[in-house]
């Protein structure tokens, strides 16, 4: 049996036409805005979810997920493709495209799309979610794409039987580093602490893992390489001695940043750009604006409390505005 | 028993039902050497596939690529498998899989499928069309991609897309990294998307937004 993947791609033949005006505008059709589009859409609402690149988000780059209720062990793209089937099932619609700007003004809110069309939304959720935090060493953008990669399940097979180092201690680390393990012939996890924050199960497998090796309370300084990344140097922060680490690869999966570069200066935020919003109803502080999911300024970022999120936006915008 | 789940059937059965409205023609070029191409075979067996899911809109033509290299140059084919997709008066758009369209490059082989047997109209905006309109040099396109890549299906669409809109000039191709690695290895390809343009005149990571991509299109002119 061969695995394919056919989401519905785009806008093509206007097989996702869209209207001009909608009650709910979501952005982002990650687990946060699509659980939002099922709720808005059971309760009446005419929806519309816009989404730039792939539907599940973030998920959809993940090869297992293992901590959905409901799913022992399921792929991401599968759970993706569930949770937009279950929101196109219940009538919100979802657009393949991109967002330039948004503006408020004068109890109105318009979505200006890519192509200069605009959306006029009584309602909007934000769940444009987050990107991968970079390391911001000399190296790192030189090499990016020549042995420098944030995504292990784009480009692991690049690395068969070679050595690829994986930098973080979190779950995503230790999750993509395992599934390096099916490629490459050694994977070093590189971790500024002594001990990781992945959950304690994916530390077992990690520990078991005869290709798996640690290197403890250590930091990259800069990547370096020729043609390609060879060598990584790396500080120990006990002891403050640097060391050459040769490698042939470097996946990195450090954290998130918010994707609210569009909102800027529009809703209150946190120093480093996740939203702040009200934690009952999820309204941030432009009323009619919500915002959900791993933007948000919150302590867990999983798949189950952004399906939460979006949940509780949808109900409150109902309740508050409809 | 095929080599498409019974469920996928169904839906790509529906949605080519629903899509496809001019009949669409594959021009598929092949091996029967399997050390030479370990993908020819599925390839064959999933297009065959699609085709009898497709009420009889989409034909796939096949020919031995030993026996017919000048053809196969002709639609821009150079490695195996290797396929072009035609509309319903055989005209070529440069549209070029070299590789199995499998995984999220599946997507990718059914949105071209529809877009052409829509008239290959894409969904591309008026200003990037006039400037893809304009492009009056050859410009050759590959897309490097993975089957596991969930960012690659909308790189490798835009370079169809464009081929689409001048295929005189322009070319567009999926290239499936793993299955050509001497090819990603000359272009030092080791993440993906990867575009690279007139044989590595100019290359970029990342499934860029049409506009951006367009830019890097244009610097090799």
């Amino acid at each position: 049996m061969i695995d394919v993947v056919f989401f519905d791609l785009g806008d093509s033949q206007g097989s996702t036409e869209t209207k001009d005006q909608y009650d709910m505008v979501i952005i982002g059709g990650g687990p946060a805005g699509l659980t939002a589009a099922i709720y808005a859409s059971r309760g009446g609402l005419d929806t519309l979810v816009i989404e730039k690149s792939s539907e599940g988000g973030q998920i959809a780059a993940t090869e297992k997920v293992e901590n959905y209720p409901g799913f022992i062990s399921i792929d991401g793209l599968e759970l993706a493709e569930k949770f937009s089937d279950h929101a196109r099932h219940f009538g919100a619609t979802i657009s393949n495209r991109g967002v330039r700007n948004l503006t408020f003004c004068c109890d109105k809110k318009t979505i200006v799309m890519d192509d200069s069309s605009e959306i006029e939304a009584k309602t909007i959720v934000i769940a444009t979610g987050a990107t991968h935090r970079k390391l911001g060493v000399p190296g790192e953008k030189e090499y990016e794409g020549k042995g420098v990669s944030y995504c292990a399940i784009c480009d692991g097979a690049f690395f068969r039987d070679k050595h690829v180092a994986v930098i973080g201690g979190g779950n995503s680390a230790i999750d993509e580093g395992l599934y390096l393990t099916q490629t490459a012939s050694k994977v070093t996890v590189v971790h500024r602490r002594d001990k990781l924050r992945a959950d304690k199960i994916l530390q077992e497998r990690a520990f078991n893992n005869p290709k798996m090796e640690f290197v403890w309370d250590s930091v990259v300084e800069e990547v370096q390489g020729d043609a390609f990344v060879n060598n990584l140097v790396l500080k120990n922060v006990k002891d403050g001695t640097q060391s050459d680490f040769p490698v042939d690869g470097v996946f990195i999966y450090i954290g998130l940043v918010p994707n609210s570069a569009l909102l800027k200066n529009l809703l209150q935020t946190t120093h480093d750009g996740f939203i702040k919003v009200n934690p009952v109803t999820f309204e941030t502080s432009l009323p009619g604006v919500f915002a959900v999911g791993d933007v948000i300024d919150k302590e867990l970022r999983q798949i189950i409390n952004a399906a939460a999120d979006g949940a509780s936006a949808a109900s409150s915008a109902i309740k508050l505005y409809f | 028993m095929g080599l498409l789940k019974k469920k996928d059937q169904e839906q790509i059965k529906d949605r080519l039902a629903e899509e496809m409205k001019d009949t669409v023609k594959i021009i598929l070029f092949l091996t029967e050497d399997e050390s030479k191409c370990h993908y020819c075979n599925q390839t064959k067996e999933v297009l065959q596939e699609v085709s009898a899911l497709s009420g009889g809109k989409l034909e796939v033509e096949e020919y031995n690529y030993e026996q017919n290299k000048e053809l196969a140059k002709q639609y821009g084919v150079e490695y195996l498998p290797g396929f072009v997709i035609l509309d319903k008066d055989s005209k070529h758009y440069n549209v070029i899989f070299h590789g199995a369209p499998f995984g999220h490059e599946f997507a990718t082989l059914l949105e071209d499928i529809i877009v052409i047997s829509n008239g290959a109209n894409p969904p591309v905006s008026q200003e990037v069309v006039e400037k893809l309109k304009a492009i009056n040099k050859p410009v050759k396109i590959q897309a490097f991609v993975t089957p596991t890549c969930p960012y690659c299906p909308k790189a490798v669409l835009t370079a169809h897309f464009f081929s689409m809109i001048n295929p005189e000039f322009i070319s567009g191709e999926m290239v499936e990294a793993s299955e050509f690695p001497e090819l990603s290895a000359k272009y030092g390809v080791s993440s993906v998307p990867q575009m690279v343009i007139n044989d590595g005149a100019n290359s970029f990571v990342g499934a860029f937004p049409e506009k951006e991509y367009l830019e890097e299109v244009l610097k090799v002119l």
